[in-house]
C-alpha cells in the first residue's frame, strides 16, 4: 500500500519537471498549419517521420462483406493489412519542404470460421473452390510532391486543420476510382469491364502531437479504412454483379514487432520483403491486386502450356 | 501542452491509486475493469456508448462525405454530412442478470451541398434530372428496445468484443440489415423492394480512460461511422441499380456549442426538441429514415 503511494508521488513529482520545460520549448516548435512549410511537416510526420529513413509500421484489422442485391450482405472474411514505409525530406530553395515515400503494404484474408490465413475459399454463388490470392503490393504506390511548385507558388492545402475538442479528425473524402482495367480488354469503354472501387480513410489525433514541432512522428493515430470494389478477381466471379466491402480500424505502430502474430508469421513465411520499406530509390512499377492477379494467372497459363 | 494532457492523465491514475489504497484496500483487480468479467464487461460497453452515471447525458457529432455507386461510371461526391446523436443510459439492476443499462436518444444528419456546405432544401437528380425535395434524417427516438444485462436472458454472460493495442482501445460493430421494408409493399418475398444496408462504426478511446472505474464519461473518444445503403428515398430513384456510400469521422463533444456549422444553427432552429435526448423511460417504437419519409408522406397527402 505504501509502494503504491509513493509510486504515485513520485509520477507527481517527475511529471512537474517536463512541465515547465515543455511550456518553454514549445511555443516556437508549435507548427503552423497556415504556413506551406509547416503544413508539409505536418503531413510528413503525419504519414511517416521526420528522420529520413526511419520505417513507419501501420496495422489494420476489420471484415470483408459481399453485396448482392437481393439478399442480406455476407461475412466472406476477416482480414489483416499492414503497410511499411519510409519517407525522405529535404529543403529546395525554391519549392519549400519536399519528400518523397515509398511503401509496401499487405492484406491477409482470414477464414471467420478458423482465423487462420485463407489458402482456398468456397465460392458460394458459384460452388468453386478457388485459391485465395492475397494482397501483396510492391510498392502500392509512390509520391513525391513539396510545399510550392517550381514558380514558388504554394501547392499544398493550407485551410484550417479539422479541429474539434483538442483532436484533429481526417476523412470524410474519398478516392474515386475508374480506370482502365489491367485485366480489361481493349475496348472496356464500349463493353465494360472498368476497373471501379472507392477506398475511403479517416483518422483521429491528439492536436498537440500533431502541431508538435518537436517530435519527429505522429505516434497517436488511430485509423478506420474502407474499400467498396467489384469482385477480387481470385474470386472469379467473371460478370455476375455485385460488390466487396471491406471495413477496418487500426493504427500506427512505434514497430514492426508489435503486430500480431498471425501478421508477422505469415510475412516471415511467405511475403520475407515486407518486413521492411522499399528503398528510397526504388524503381520497380505501382502494383495493385489486380496487376497481381494477372501476373499470378499470366504465369498460371505459360506454366500450363509447357507442360 | 502534450505534457499537460499526459500529466491530467497521470493526475487521474494518481486519484485512482489513492481512493484505491487509503479505502477498499489494494486488490489489483479492482483497480482496472477487466474485459473479462461479464459486470465488467457490461460496464465497458456502457462507458464506450454512454456515461455510467444515470441520466447524465453524452453527445456524439460527425461529419464526412455522401457517395453514389452505380455500374459503369466513377462514384460521385453527392453531399456532405454532418449528423449528431444526443443520448443518456439509465441504469438498472436485474436479479438473476446483474446490473444492466439502456440507451435512449435523438439522432439527426444534414444533407449539405458538397462545395458550399449549405443545407440542401431541394436537390437536382443528375440521373432523372428531376428536382427533389431533400428529406434530412431526424430520428426521435433511436432507442435500444431492453436494458443489456451482465447476463442475457438465457444466461450468456457479457463479452466485451475489442482490440487493445499499444494504449489504445476500439471497437467495431457492424450490422448488415435485410429486413421488410416499411415503404414497400406486402409481397416484398416475391418482387423485391426489401430494405437492404450494413451500418459499421469504430469507437476509439485510451485503454487508461476505459478500464478506469473511477471515470464515468470518457472525454477522448472519436469514432468512424460508415454505411452503405440503397438510394435513399427522397432521392426518387426507383429501381434503378446503385448504391449510396457514406463515410464520416467523430467525436464524442461536451457540448451543442461545440456541434460544427450548419448542424448547430439548425438544430436550434428547426430541430429544437434535439437539443435533449428522449425520456429514460421512453417506449416508443424507434424511428428510422425509411418510417419518418413514410409518416411524412402520409401526413402531407392528408392535407392535401
Amino acid at each position: 500500500m505504501k509502494n503504491e503511494f509513493t509510486k504515485a508521488i513520485q509520477r507527481m513529482t517527475l511529471l512537474a519537471a517536463p512541465l515547465l520545460l515543455a511550456t518553454a520549448a514549445s511555443a516556437q516548435l508549435r507548427l503552423d498549419p497556415a504556413d506551406p512549410d509547416d503544413r508539409m511537416r505536418i503531413t510528413i510526420k503525419t504519414n511517416c517521420s521526420l528522420i529520413n529513413g526511419e520505417p513507419v509500421v501501420y496495422w489494420w484489422e476489420g471484415n470483408m462483406y459481399s453485396r448482392v442485391q437481393g439478399e442480406r450482405d455476407r461475412l466472406l472474411f476477416k482480414v489483416q493489412g499492414m503497410n511499411i514505409r519510409q519517407c525522405e525530406h529535404w529543403i529546395d530553395a525554391v519549392r519549400g519542404v519536399c519528400y518523397r515515400t515509398i511503401s509496401r503494404e499487405v492484406l491477409f484474408y482470414i477464414d471467420p470460421q478458423t482465423g487462420q490465413v485463407a489458402r482456398t475459399w468456397k465460392n458460394p454463388w458459384t460452388g468453386q473452390e478457388v485459391e485465395v490470392l492475397q494482397v501483396a503490393n510492391d510498392p502500392p504506390g509512390r509520391s513525391e510532391s513539396c510545399a510550392r511548385d517550381a514558380q514558388g507558388n504554394t501547392t499544398v492545402n493550407t485551410s484550417p486543420l479539422n479541429s474539434q475538442g483538442g483532436w484533429v479528425l481526417s476523412g470524410g473524402g474519398a478516392a474515386r476510382l475508374f480506370y482502365t482495367n489491367p485485366m480489361g480488354g481493349e475496348f472496356q469503354e464500349y463493353v465494360g469491364g472498368t476497373y471501379h472501387a472507392m477506398e475511403f480513410l479517416t483518422s483521429a489525433s491528439p492536436e498537440d502531437d500533431v502541431l508538435d514541432g518537436g517530435a519527429d512522428g505522429l505516434r497517436d493515430r488511430v485509423i478506420s479504412w474502407g474499400r467498396v470494389s467489384q469482385w477480387l478477381p481470385w474470386m472469379e466471379m467473371g460478370s455476375r454483379p455485385g460488390n466487396v466491402f471491406f471495413h477496418t480500424a487500426g493504427l500506427r505502430l512505434d514497430s514492426w514487432d508489435e503486430m500480431p502474430d498471425l501478421m508477422k508469421n505469415e510475412i516471415r513465411a511467405n511475403f520475407p520483403i515486407y518486413q521492411e520499406a522499399p528503398p528510397l530509390d526504388y524503381t520497380r512499377a505501382r502494383e495493385t491486386s489486380w496487376t497481381v492477379a494477372k501476373d499470378h494467372i499470366d504465369r498460371r497459363r505459360a506454366e500450363q502450356t509447357r507442360e | 501542452m502534450k505534457t499537460m494532457t499526459s500529466g491530467l492523465r497521470a493526475m487521474k491514475k494518481f486519484a485512482t491509486a489513492l481512493v484505491f489504497s487509503l479505502g477498499i484496500g489494494l486488490s489489483q483487480a479492482a483497480d482496472r475493469l477487466d474485459p473479462s468479467d461479464p459486470v465488467d464487461a457490461l460496464r465497458l460497453s456502457q462507458k464506450m456508448q454512454c456515461s455510467l452515471t444515470h441520466g447524465e447525458q453524452v453527445l456524439y457529432w460527425w461529419q464526412g462525405g455522401a457517395y453514389s455507386r452505380t455500374p459503369g461510371e466513377r462514384d460521385r461526391h453527392l453531399f456532405n454530412v454532418q449528423g449528431m446523436n444526443i443520448r443518456h443510459c439509465s441504469n438498472h439492476d436485474h436479479p438473476e442478470r446483474g446490473p444492466g443499462f439502456r440507451i435512449v436518444s435523438r439522432e439527426v444528419l444534414l444533407y449539405l451541398d458538397p462545395e458550399t456546405n449549405e443545407v440542401l432544401h431541394s436537390w437536382n437528380n443528375p440521373w432523372t434530372a428531376e428536382e427533389v425535395e431533400v428529406l434530412h434524417v431526424a430520428n426521435d427516438p433511436v432507442n435500444m428496445r431492453e436494458p443489456r444485462y451482465a447476463y442475457g436472458a438465457d444466461g450468456e454472460a457479457m463479452r466485451f468484443d475489442a482490440t487493445f493495442m499499444k494504449g489504445r482501445v476500439w471497437t467495431n460493430g457492424e450490422a448488415p440489415l435485410f429486413y421488410e421494408n416499411p415503404l414497400a409493399g406486402d409481397y416484398q418475398r416475391y418482387v423485391g423492394g426489401t430494405y437492404h444496408a450494413t451500418e459499421m462504426i469504430n469507437m476509439y478511446a485510451y485503454e487508461d480512460d476505459l478500464l478506469d472505474p473511477q471515470i464515468a464519461n470518457i472525454e477522448d473518444q472519436t469514432l468512424s461511422w460508415v454505411r452503405i445503403s440503397q438510394w435513399l428515398p427522397w432521392m426518387k430513384m426507383g429501381d434503378r441499380p446503385g448504391m449510396m456510400i457514406f463515410t464520416t469521422v467523430g467525436k464524442r463533444i461536451a457540448d451543442i456549442e461545440d456541434l460544427t456549422e450548419p448542424l448547430r444553427s439548425e438544430i436550434r432552429n428547426t430541430y429544437p426538441i434535439y437539443l435533449a435526448p428522449p425520456p429514460l423511460d421512453d417506449t416508443r417504437p424507434n424511428e428510422t429514415s425509411w418510417t419518418y419519409f413514410r409518416k411524412v408522406m402520409e401526413s402531407r397527402r392528408q392535407t392535401q
